[in-house]
């Protein structure tokens, strides 16, 4: 699970997104239209990226409806303090934005 | 031998290409926030970089090289073809990985 959120997160073309998804993920679950909204990307955009984290069982839907919402999966809460290594040292720079 | 030898600098040529795309996205990852993981893939991209730059000079440059090359048999072609495509194709995954 280690290397895998090094590579979605830090090493990634798509890292930075996916950072900001999951900050806005850990405040509450959302669907991809509110995540839209939230982080003013389209909404094509914020699905790629949710397509890549649940490829690598990093969120999950709840059902197959177009408003579902995203949740960590199991394993990223039981891993949650690799989950805040990796988005400390990826997003140190995020405050001073 | 000389479709052989085309298929072998060519692959030298797009694995350049393709390790150039990644560390592109490396160097501009390791320049945001400086992760050591970042920074082992860029090492791993320079060196692979020179890597393929000399067997692009030998391709493309080295006259005893060529030489030799065209006068091998066709096994030792067929592995110096395997050398630089079988890189291609491991390249390959990891830009799909790395670009998504």
């Amino acid at each position: 699970m280690e290397d895998v959120l090094w590579y979605v997160l830090a090493s990634s073309r798509g890292g930075p997104t996916r950072v900001r998804i999951l900050r806005a993920l850990e405040e509450r679950p959302r669907n991809a239209n509110q995540l839209a909204t939230e982080l003013e990307l389209d909404y094509t955009t914020i699905r790629h990226h949710l397509d890549v984290l649940m490829e690598n069982n990093v969120v999950r839907r709840t059902d197959d409806d177009y408003a579902a919402v995203y949740l960590f999966t199991d394993q990223v809460r039981s891993n949650w303090d690799t989950v805040e290594t990796v988005l400390e040292a990826v997003d140190s720079d995020s405050e001073a934005r | 031998m000389s479709t052989l030898f085309t298929i072998a600098w060519v692959a030298a040529a797009v694995n350049v290409v393709l390790l150039v795309a990644l560390g592109w996205v490396w160097v501009q990852g390791y320049r945001r926030h400086g992760a050591s993981h970042t920074l082992g893939l860029l090492v791993f991209a320079s060196l692979l970089l020179v890597q393929n730059g000399v067997w692009l000079y030998f391709y493309r440059l080295h006259e005893g090289y060529i030489g030799w090359f065209v006068n091998a048999g066709t096994d030792v072609q067929v592995g110096m073809v395997l050398l630089c495509g079988l890189e291609t194709v491991a390249l390959a995954f990891l830009v799909r990985i790395t670009w998504s």
